[in-house]
């Protein structure tokens, strides 16, 4: 375990010189909500709401977050390191595939829940309120971000180079970044659109967090909560399975 | 149990052109090794397949007695490595590298003490792409050596390093022979071939061509320089 921290700390400390992920996982998520405060203030988020557009949005602020360093962060960090034969060097250590993966995965929630922390922090100032329950809306954000996480673990474990990560990764990443309500809210979006985005694993975990946040009627979660699920312990075993040094 | 490494008919090929060819030998515990050649004769190659990060197409290998390709996680309890092309993450220091290297055995040496011992006690808080070339050489043996191994792999031990930071090297090494290591080395120095292999084996487009002691290779091509002997040995004049 002492050994797990060790490599967390120095990997953190890396990746905040690098400062790639400060920005992407922490500001950006916090400027667009702040963007969002002052705009809409404590507007209703349509006439007769019993909630804010701020509070509706809150769930799709912490997926940015879970997006950039999942999708984007995550796949990178570990096929660049493949490449800069890091992982070379410790394949001849008594180190595993499974402990250097979960270090990586441990560094983005670290991320993610830096990124939380702020926005909850921001949304104090336009009196959001979390009108669910706070251990289901917690539940459902841990959800999202492992699913995300497993598939950027994912990618990075079997993209022959950083160069094809980094392409893979923008396939994935800013199509859900832009569609599945994190940036542009789903409820702007027309109808056939709204449709088909909701096929996007991050859309499901999105309106998750967004219901428990709002406590609303979440209608059949056990769907998606498995989807999610069993899509984390496939790209996990996977990742695992196909782990390359080299 | 004497043998510390053990290879019998390693042979590898890339695209059809056979790099190592057939390699067999052994090394006794608490023995140097040196595995010599020109550069692209297979040494890289053979210590690769020797360790098992890279797969052999034929041959048996055994390190303390077992085999690297199945038991890599307890075998590299026991084993240091130094590659010749070894790298680190970007942005990280001296001192974290050392911790993170240190913390991934049972029994490690203190690694400031190795940094101070090869003289990059002072650039514990550097960058380590901010060294010189010889001062990440050392870096790099120093990683080596954290494990406390009983073998040492150590892939072109001495290049980039000044006269007097070789000559540390060795006295170090040596003292650490005595104590019972065993060191695998390549090197293109024969003076410092001739100081510390009690045995080496010298390839030739990955065919071994000498195997034996410093002073067999002298009395084999009646050479007084060992560096005449080595050259005559790797045909290296023939093919100049």
């Amino acid at each position: 375990m002492k050994r797990f921290f060790i490599f967390l700390k120095t990997e953190l400390k890396l990746s905040l010189r690098d400062m790639n992920m400060p920005i992407f996982a922490v500001i950006m998520p916090l400027v667009i909500f702040v963007i969002l405060g002052i705009l809409y203030g404590e507007k209703p988020a349509f006439d007769g709401a019993s909630y804010t557009f701020l509070e509706q949005s809150f769930g799709a602020a912490c997926a940015i977050a879970i997006c950039a360093g999942g999708l984007m962060g995550l796949p990178q960090a570990i096929s660049d390191s493949r490449e800069r034969k890091v992982l070379k060097r410790f394949r001849v250590t008594p180190v595993s595939p499974v402990f250097l993966l979960g270090v990586e995965m441990a560094m983005y929630i670290v991320y993610c829940a830096a990124s939380l922390g702020t926005l909850a922090i921001a949304a104090l100032f336009w009196k959001v309120r979390l009108q669910g329950s706070l251990p289901y809306f917690l539940g459902s954000w841990l959800l999202t971000m492992v699913s995300t996480l497993s598939v950027g673990l994912l990618v990075g474990g079997v993209a022959k180079n950083t160069k094809q990560a980094g392409v893979i990764a923008s396939i994935l990443y800013f199509p859900m970044l832009v569609f599945s309500g994190t940036t542009l809210p789903i409820e702007v979006m027309p109808r056939a659109m709204q449709k088909i985005v909701r096929l996007f694993p991050l859309t499901q975990g999105i309106s998750l967090m967004k219901n428990t946040f709002l406590r609303m009627n979440p209608g059949n979660v056990l769907a998606p909560i498995c989807v999610m699920l069993g899509l984390t312990a496939l790209c996990v075993g996977l990742a695992v399975r196909f782990f390359r040094w080299e | 149990m004497s043998e510390a490494i053990f290879a019998e008919g390693l042979t590898k090929s890339y695209d059809g052109k056979t790099v190592v060819d057939h390699l067999s030998f052994s090394v006794e515990r608490g023995t140097v090794f040196g595995l010599l050649g020109a550069n692209g004769a297979g040494k890289s190659t053979a210590i690769e397949c020797l360790l098992g990060t890279k797969r052999a197409d034929a041959g048996t290998v055994r390190l303390l007695g077992q085999d690297p390709g199945k038991q890599r996680r307890a075998l590299f309890q026991r084993i240091g490595v130094q590659f010749q092309d070894g790298d680190y993450q970007a942005e990280i220091r001296v001192s974290e590298l050392c911790e993170e290297t240190a913390c991934l055995y049972p029994n490690p040496m203190d690694w400031r003490v190795l940094c101070r011992q090869f003289g990059i006690g002072d650039k514990m808080r550097a960058s380590v792409k901010h060294l010189s070339g010889g001062q990440r050489q050392r870096l790099f043996i120093v990683l080596a050596l954290i494990p406390r191994p009983e073998v040492v792999f150590l892939d072109e031990l001495t290049t980039g390093l000044d006269a007097k930071a070789r000559r540390e090297v060795w006295k170090t090494l040596e003292s650490l022979k005595e104590k019972g290591l065993t060191i695998f080395l390549t090197s293109h120095f024969m003076d410092e071939v001739e100081a510390l292999c009690d045995e080496i084996c010298i390839l030739r487009k990955g065919v071994s061509v000498f195997r034996g002691s410093v002073p067999q290779a002298k009395a084999l091509c009646g050479c007084e320089r060992f560096e005449d002997a080595y050259l005559h040995l790797a045909d290296q004049e023939a093919d100049a």
